[in-house]
């Protein structure tokens, strides 16, 4: 089935060395897709040219206008069609919605096939051009069950869009044992209300009522710092919650080996579109061999499979929160057990496994089969 | 809703049911005593019937009865609690809310109050271990009262309660009646009387069988941080979210219900919401006046008319106030100078003709920044830290000379050098701080300094650290509204044993608008997520003229029906013979104000408040 000869020319606008779910998601699979030949296509940023020659990897950058992302995506399509000129793609691999409107173009002019990355929340912020491009893209793949339904109801056609989970690095081990304190971690940027540090606040005391010593580490930093650190006081919370900020990754996977539990109880947004399109950090937790708590709701009802290797919740209930981690502090086995089939579905999303899905289907793509949805 | 009491020394419940006996108006359809005889302690409720209707008698027990509960108040996600408890194994025998304490309690102990969302006061007697816990929610919507002497504790509802069930001796508290004339209102832990106490909001105090007395704050408002990076439509979504959620769980009863419209933003909003949470007509109630230019019965007919509600309107005449107004200071168990106690009275009655729980919109303007003096506020704090001191008192006594009063006024005292403080004491106690010193009478002798209050103030919001508007919205969360807006509320409808509802102070709301920026908050006219919100619910009502506040004519009422009430408390008042203000003052203020030379209604207020109140103390109520 592998086909060196498919050229894929991979648009985004987020790409690496900047940090993220996308750019990390992007930098896996062609690092690990072999059969193809892939030029990355993407913004210029801070630390590009040494991370483009240290990666190896075939990067071509347009020049970003300062701040302002309408124009740096205009930049980015508008190379695209010169890119595709000389590159000569045999398919479009458009990492954002954001980069669909030169592969709409190329695909109309010159029938080069394109697929649609989607995430979630562009359907939300960007709606109409989410819509043209999932409608318009050959195939589409959505990073969880989730995100395929908010690509149907833009008008996908459902034989098109494939559903294919976001890979995770595996640590070479995971801990023989963890940390005897309880406590429960946090990660993620402190940009947006929906990742639930409110309710987790709000859970806290309850849980600290029957796990006494239960403390709440937050790693991540962002806007909503100040916020969260008034709700702890408001809660006089002060002394079992440590806000770290943001630490290396090194530090970060020390407390992924330490702590009990991942809790990121994220909700849906107020509009009830977008939050978290799949949640890779349930997965990197997963790969620790940590339980996670999470929302019901979205994609983390791919991430974290419910009472098995974690539990989901209503993530805009405290009590059920509180419950809920309380129980997993408080039976050590069945945290353990849940753990250990949590570092099992991380290892069914090695990198390789995910990349040659994403390979397979921009093969078939590339030579014209109508791929199934999956 | 109701009326709870207690004694940790009452083996023979002689005191509770003395108190019991004494707060019929807060619970006329059910009362009850629970006795634990070997530990000398009686917890007493009486209960206006609102959950479950037939079972809800006071107090309650868990399923082997070692756990006592007795609440004043409602719990809100009671039904949430009880499919959680119901899971866990907990056998629930009634529908009430109470219930979820007693078995709460045995999840969490003390914690229990984290899982509420309500009004609430309640006591819980754990006779495993002898100790005896009571709670306050978190703003103070429903009051407890207690005092503690030789390691015993007694706690009650009401002040006045308090007293029927203990030795009282009915002495005040020359700091807590200085506190009152600078307020209006008794804010924080002290009462009217010495020996007794409040427990302030967010608060828990456990009382164990060796006498110890333990006081913990479990919740405060949060300070506003004015983080985030969101859109103005993404934090209307949340506030919509919240606010539905909140209003939708204050519609639970068993009993008929109604909304109070004031035509203001805050009670359309709620209405607005209520009426779609309902299968059939809301009704909603108004009241005017027939003197002054306060009256919104229009403002709140015409938004009744685009919800669709059953209407009701009250117009409180003239000679109505001369009986209602003294029998309703007379009757609270602190004194309270808020003007509009009387009309919040009196469209309490009227409402009960029709309902039992009444839905309104207290607390809005505190948490979203509704009162105009926020602004003003951060103004004057601007101004302090651009213009040179000199040159700001310069052009602050030009414009106080050059301009009438009003807008100008307060201009002039934006301008003037002053710590922000002070200047919110000012406007917050208006004429009544600066009368202090020639009104006070020799009980009250060096009790007028500045200094005390303001430190008071800067204590009570010591944790802020946000922008100017941001600290005194939390310092009216945690001042004001539980001393002033709250106690009206609980205090008028009990005295006719209606009940209150108030869905902006639901915690999940406070913390969510204290994450928002307090300058977008007070932006414009101010509550700016409330009015867009208002706008794409009812987009009519928006546009409608503004309302400012819940206002009365009180100077009108003053010259007028309050006259000879005033003039009767000058006379031969307690607060005058007992030597708290001094009468030839008092007499020349009240002169000043009938004469029309001033309008003296702030102070004035405050003394007839505190007389009317103070004579029925001391058994002479026939003043009226």
């Amino acid at each position: 089935m592998a086909s060196p000869e498919t050229r894929v020319l991979l648009v985004t606008p987020d790409f690496p060395p900047a940090k993220g779910g996308i750019q990390l998601l992007l930098e896996r699979l062609i690092e690990n897709a072999p059969g193809l030949r892939t030029r990355v296509l993407t913004l210029g940023q801070e630390g590009a040219t040494e991370f483009d020659r240290d990666a190896g990897l075939d990067v071509r950058r347009v020049a970003r206008a300062d701040g302002d992302r309408r124009i740096a995506a205009l930049r980015l399509n508008a190379q695209t069609l010169r890119e595709a000129a000389t590159f000569r793609p045999d398919v479009i691999l458009s990492g954002h919605v954001v980069a669909s409107l030169a592969a709409i173009s190329l695909r109309r002019a010159l029938r080069t096939p394109f697929v649609q990355y989607v995430h979630a929340d562009e359907f939300r912020v960007r709606a109409r051009l989410s819509a043209a491009a999932v409608r318009r893209a050959d195939a589409t793949i959505a990073v969880s069950a989730y995100t395929r339904e908010m690509a149907l109801a833009a008008g996908a056609r459902p034989e098109r869009v494939n559903v294919i989970h976001p890979g995770v690095d595996l640590p070479a081990a995971v801990p023989a044992a963890r940390e005897e304190e309880p406590t429960l971690l946090t990660v993620a940027t402190l940009l947006f209300r929906y990742k639930g540090h409110d309710v987790m606040t709000r859970a806290l005391p309850l849980i600290r009522a029957q796990v006494p010593e239960a403390r709440w580490i937050v790693v991540g930093d962002g806007p909503f710092r100040p916020a969260i650190e008034s709700a702890i006081e408001a809660y006089g919370l002060g002394g079992s919650v440590e806000l770290l900020g943001r630490v290396s990754d090194s530090e970060r996977n020390e407390w992924l080996d330490r702590a009990s539990v991942f809790c990121m109880p994220s909700r849906l947004p107020a509009d009830g579109l977008g939050g978290e399109g799949f949640g890779i950090v349930y997965l990197e937790a997963a790969a620790h061999g940590m339980p996670s708590l999470g929302g019901n709701v979205a994609g983390a009802r791919d991430a974290v499979l419910d009472g098995e290797t974690g539990l989901l919740v209503d993530p805009t209930d405290h009590l059920a929160l509180a419950a809920a981690a309380t129980r997993l502090l408080a039976e050590p086995e069945l945290a353990r057990k849940m753990g250990a089939a949590a570092r099992r579905h991380a290892e069914a999303h090695a990198w390789p496994l995910i990349a040659a899905k994403v390979e397979a289907l921009l093969h078939e793509v590339a030579s014209g089969r109508v791929p199934p949805a999956v | 809703m109701c009326g709870i009491c207690g004694r940790t020394d009452d083996p023979a419940a002689t005191a509770v049911k003395a108190m019991n006996a004494a707060m019929v108006h807060r619970g006329p359809d059910d009362q009850g005593i629970h006795t634990d005889a070997e530990a000398g302690i009686s917890i007493g409720a009486r209960r206006l019937s609102v959950i479950d209707v037939e079972h809800g008698h006071q107090p309650l027990a868990n399923e082997d009865g070692t756990i006592w509960a007795a609440l004043n108040g409602e719990i809100y996600n009671h039904p949430a609690l009880k499919a959680m408890l119901r899971e866990r194994g907990h056998r629930l025998a009634t529908g009430t809310d109470t219930e979820v304490l007693v078995h709460l309690y045995e999840d969490y102990g003390p914690d229990l109050v984290y899982a509420l969302e309500g009004m609430f006061a309640f006591a819980i007697w754990d006779s495993r271990n002898g100790s005896l816990l009571v709670a306050r929610d978190r703003f103070g919507e429903k009051p407890l009262f207690y005092s503690s002497e030789g390691g015993q504790l007694a706690f009650a509802s009401e002040l006045t309660v308090l007293a029927a069930g203990t030795e009282l001796s009915g002495d005040l508290d020359p700091a807590a009646v200085d506190e009152y004339f600078v307020y209006g209102y008794l804010p924080g832990e002290r009462s009217i009387l010495s020996g007794a106490r409040q427990l302030p909001p967010g608060h828990l105090m456990r009382w164990s069988a060796g006498g110890e007395l333990e006081l913990r704050r479990y919740w405060h408002p949060p300070s506003p941080s004015g983080a985030g990076a969101e859109s103005t439509e993404d934090l209307v979504g949340e506030l919509r979210r919240l606010l539905e959620t909140s209003v939708r769980s204050r519609l639970i009863a068993d009993v008929p219900l109604g909304v109070f419209l004031s035509g203001g933003v805050d009670s359309t909003l709620i209405a607005a919401l209520a009426a779609r949470e309902s299968s059939g007509a809301i009704k909603t109630f108004t009241v005017g006046y027939d003197v002054g230019e306060v009256s919104e019965t229009d403002v709140a007919r015409a938004t009744a008319r685009e919800l669709g509600s059953e209407h009701h309107e009250l117009i409180l005449p003239q000679e109505e106030v001369a009986r209602r107004v003294p029998a309703v200071l007379s009757a609270m168990d602190q004194p309270l100078a808020d003007q509009s106690l009387p009309a919040f009275h009196a469209i309490a009655e009227f409402a009960r003709e029709d309902v039992t729980v009444a839905v309104g919109g207290e607390g809005a303007d505190e948490l979203f920044g509704g009162y105009p003096r926020y602004r003003w506020l951060a103004r004057a704090e601007r101004i302090g830290g651009v213009v040179p001191k000199p040159l700001a008192a310069l052009g602050s006594r030009a414009l106080a000379g050059a301009l009438p009063a009003g807008r100008s006024r307060r201009l002039a005292d934006v301008l003037a050098p002053r710590e922000a403080m002070e200047r919110q004491l000012d406007w917050i106690a208006g004429p009544r701080t600066a009368l202090r010193g020639s009104l006070y009478g020799p009980r009250l002798a060096g009790a007028s300094s500045r200094a005390q209050p303001v430190a008071e103030l800067e204590r009570a919001c010591e944790a802020a650290d946000g922008s100017v508007a941001g600290r005194f919205m939390l310092l009216d969360q945690v001042h004001w509204l539980p001393g002033d807006v709250l106690t009206k509320a609980d205090r008028a409808s009990m005295q006719i044993s209606l009940e209150v509802r108030t869905p902006y102070l639901n915690h999940e709301l406070a913390e969510f608008a204290a994450t928002v920026s307090p300058d977008l908050h007070t932006s414009g006219k101010g509550k700016v997520l409330l009015r867009l919100l208002l706008a794409e619910l009812l987009p009519d009502s928006s546009r409608r003229r503004p309302k400012t506040a819940f206002r009365v004519p009180a100077a009108e009422w003053l010259r007028g029906p309050l006259a000879p009430v005033l003039r009767d408390q000058v006379d031969s008042g307690c607060t005058y013979e007992e030597g708290w203000i001094d009468r030839t003052a008092a007499s020349t203020l009240l002169e000043e104000h009938l004469r029309g030379d001033a309008d003296r209604s702030e102070a004035l207020w405050s003394l007839l408040a505190f007389g009317l109140w103070l004579d029925r103390l001391r058994g002479r109520d026939g003043i009226a």
